[in-house]
């Protein structure tokens, strides 16, 4: 797909439409495709340093008991007896197809099973970045522009204890609290909104103070600089200013790491899914790694590493599409 | 310098916090009450008293001698891993920035490779791969984090590389390796400390929910997240099992916290407003 579209602006271009954006996007694009090609590469080694045989695993899997000709029989037959790129085509060849191997631990397809867990997580996920939007922006865009006051040393120190707690004594806080001291929610529960609601805060609460306090020190360097005076100048009002015209300008570098924490939240999912026994991929990736089920394994890492990417990508769009005279990735800002 | 840091309140907050943790950890042996392994099947689920102070856990140990050793394992994993990070990052950051072209551009492209892999993913699938242990949890977080550090003091050397000063070393003949090594290196070192400082709490939050989830330290280890997670078994019945811990990662996060944060302002002002 990603290769059509590459062709089609090529070719766009070629019809004298050189223009700096499609060339823009040609770059990006197939920064994209060396960059999953690696991704690709990078999960299979991962797999494949394994100190367990997989042909002697799956043999004992299969039969009780194999002859050490069984188990060669069975490398033969899964290709292990390839050399590693080779191995490493016939398997990307399988992923492509949507056939990821299949899981020894619920003896499914792990593309099955990663399709019934990934709906919970993404829920999850969901929820907190909501979370994170409605909270950070109006945050720090206040913070900043009445620095120094109340407003801004209370959000400081929230903030502060915001990145300095561990999320899954946060759960345990908030179980406590809620479900067991005020029994507002359920200890265990599926299924609806509300199940989701403590969990997607544990999730949400370290990302949106750490978002706060970023977006703030943009916020205050934006509000320095010469284009504030001249919109002044012309009559604009203060508010339009903040929120419009400083808000636009801030935005592109936290956009950029909305989307790489993207990644991050669907990773740390799993603390979070293991404290609320939600049954989501982070916890179904917890229990692969204690039984050592390396197809859900690799599977998982694949499919997040691959969402990440693709997330990484819709950054560099959204910021496009803000910002059009950013031609630069938005370099990410860390603190 | 020093004297804008030691008149500024949170990065005093901050210092007195890190230094109360590292002497507790430093000194645990000579200040904990109990030995934090030894087990008491009489003493089950105390609570507070004057032999046990904060009362002991499921196994009969003493909970506080358990927090004061757990600093040592959150500390003494944190700080050298994070200065190994720190080593790699800038030997690659630099030589990256300095090479520049097609170089810099491979090493861009690699660390986008590198980058979609969180953490926890690149722990998760290596421990799944090779086993438990220290070791590879320790390889994992090495693997999963370097670009992360030799991508920011990539920049940092970028920045630096392109001023005036660089051009007249070379003007006067000085070779890369030197330049690299007397003129880029020593100015930006500063940023690349800001830079650790401030990530030494984010990383301590890491490894200790990496232990909870039961990858990294042997069970039974009395580091802060595994006594957490052994903890949650007793949870509804005794919470502070589980309470304890928390706090105590609480306060050494804040402490790095609050203390990285002053440096910052007061060593790059600048990096604070970008």
């Amino acid at each position: 797909m990603i290769l059509i579209m590459i062709i089609t602006i090529e070719n766009t271009c070629k019809k004298g439409h050189e223009n700096e954006l499609f060339t823009y996007i040609r770059k990006r694009l197939i920064g994209l495709v060396i960059v999953l090609f690696g991704v690709t590469v990078l999960s299979f080694l991962l797999a494949n340093i394994s100190t367990v045989d997989p042909a002697e695993a799956l043999a004992h899997r299969i039969i009780r008991n194999p002859t050490a000709e069984k188990i060669e029989e069975i490398r033969t037959e899964m290709g292990l007896n390839l050399p590693l790129y080779q191995q490493y085509i016939h398997w990307i060849g399988n992923c492509l197809k949507g056939d990821l191997g299949m899981s020894l631990l619920t003896k499914n397809q792990v593309s099955y099973d990663i399709a019934q867990k990934l709906p919970a997580t993404m829920q999850l996920v969901g929820m907190s970045l909501l979370w994170i939007v409605i909270t950070f922006i109006p945050l720090s865009v206040i913070s900043a522009v009445r620095k120094n006051s109340f407003f801004d040393q209370f959000v400081r120190g929230l903030t502060i204890l915001g990145i300095s707690i561990p999320s899954f004594w946060l759960g345990f806080v908030f179980l406590l609290l809620f479900a067991v001291t005020f029994p507002v929610f359920k200890v265990i529960d599926y299924g609806n909104i509300k199940s989701l609601i403590l969990p997607s805060l544990v999730l949400a609460i370290p990302t949106a103070s750490s978002f706060t306090r970023l977006f703030r020190a943009t916020v205050l360097s934006n509000l320095n600089k010469d284009y504030i005076v001249y919109a002044k100048a012309r009559g604009i009002s203060a508010n339009r200013i903040v929120w419009v015209h400083v808000l636009k300008n801030s935005l592109p570098p936290i956009v950029t790491l909305f989307f790489q924490h993207l990644g991050y939240l669907l990773a740390g999912s799993a603390v979070v899914e293991s404290v609320f026994s939600l049954k989501g991929i982070g916890l179904h990736l917890l229990n692969a790694v204690q039984a050592r089920d390396l197809p859900t394994i690799n599977g998982c890492v694949l499919v997040i590493a691959i969402i990440f990417v693709l997330c990484s990508m819709l950054a560099d769009g959204i910021n496009m599409l803000l910002n059009p005279r950013i031609t630069d990735k938005g370099e990410a800002l860390h603190g | 310098m020093d004297k804008a840091l030691f008149r500024n309140k949170q990065a005093l907050i901050g210092l007195t916090l890190m230094l109360l943790v590292s002497l507790i950890a430093v000194l645990a042996p000579l200040i904990a009450p109990h030995d934090p392994n030894k087990m008491n099947a009489l003493s089950k689920f105390l609570p507070a008293s004057r032999e046990y102070p904060l009362g002991t856990d499921h196994l009969g140990r003493c909970v506080l001698s358990r927090l004061m050793y757990g600093a040592r394992y959150s500390l003494g994993l944190a700080v050298p891993t994070l200065l190994a990070l720190g080593g790699i990052g800038l030997v690659l950051g630099t030589t990256a920035a300095y090479i520049g072209g097609r170089f810099e551009r491979a090493f861009l492209i690699v660390g986008d490779m590198f980058m979609a892999f969180p953490p926890l993913i690149i722990v998760l699938s290596l421990v799944g791969a090779l086993g438990q242990g220290m070791g590879t949890v320790l390889a994992a977080l090495i693997f999963s984090m370097w670009i992360w550090y030799a991508k920011v003091i990539r920049t940092y050397a970028a920045i630096e590389k392109a001023k005036d000063y660089i051009l007249a070393a070379k003007i006067a003949g000085c070779s890369g390796l030197r330049i690299v090594r007397h003129h880029i290196v020593p100015n930006i070192l500063p940023q690349c400390i800001v830079l650790l400082s401030t990530r030494i709490a984010s990383f301590i939050l890491m490894v200790s929910s990496f232990s909870f989830l039961g990858l990294g330290f042997e069970a039974g280890t009395p580091e802060w997240g595994a006594m957490l997670s052994q903890g949650r078994s007793s949870f509804y019945s005794h919470p502070n099992l589980v309470i304890y811990p928390g706090l105590c990662i609480l306060i050494t996060a804040a402490g790095f916290n609050l203390f990285g944060e002053a440096l910052r302002d007061v060593i790059s002002p600048e990096e604070a407003s970008q």
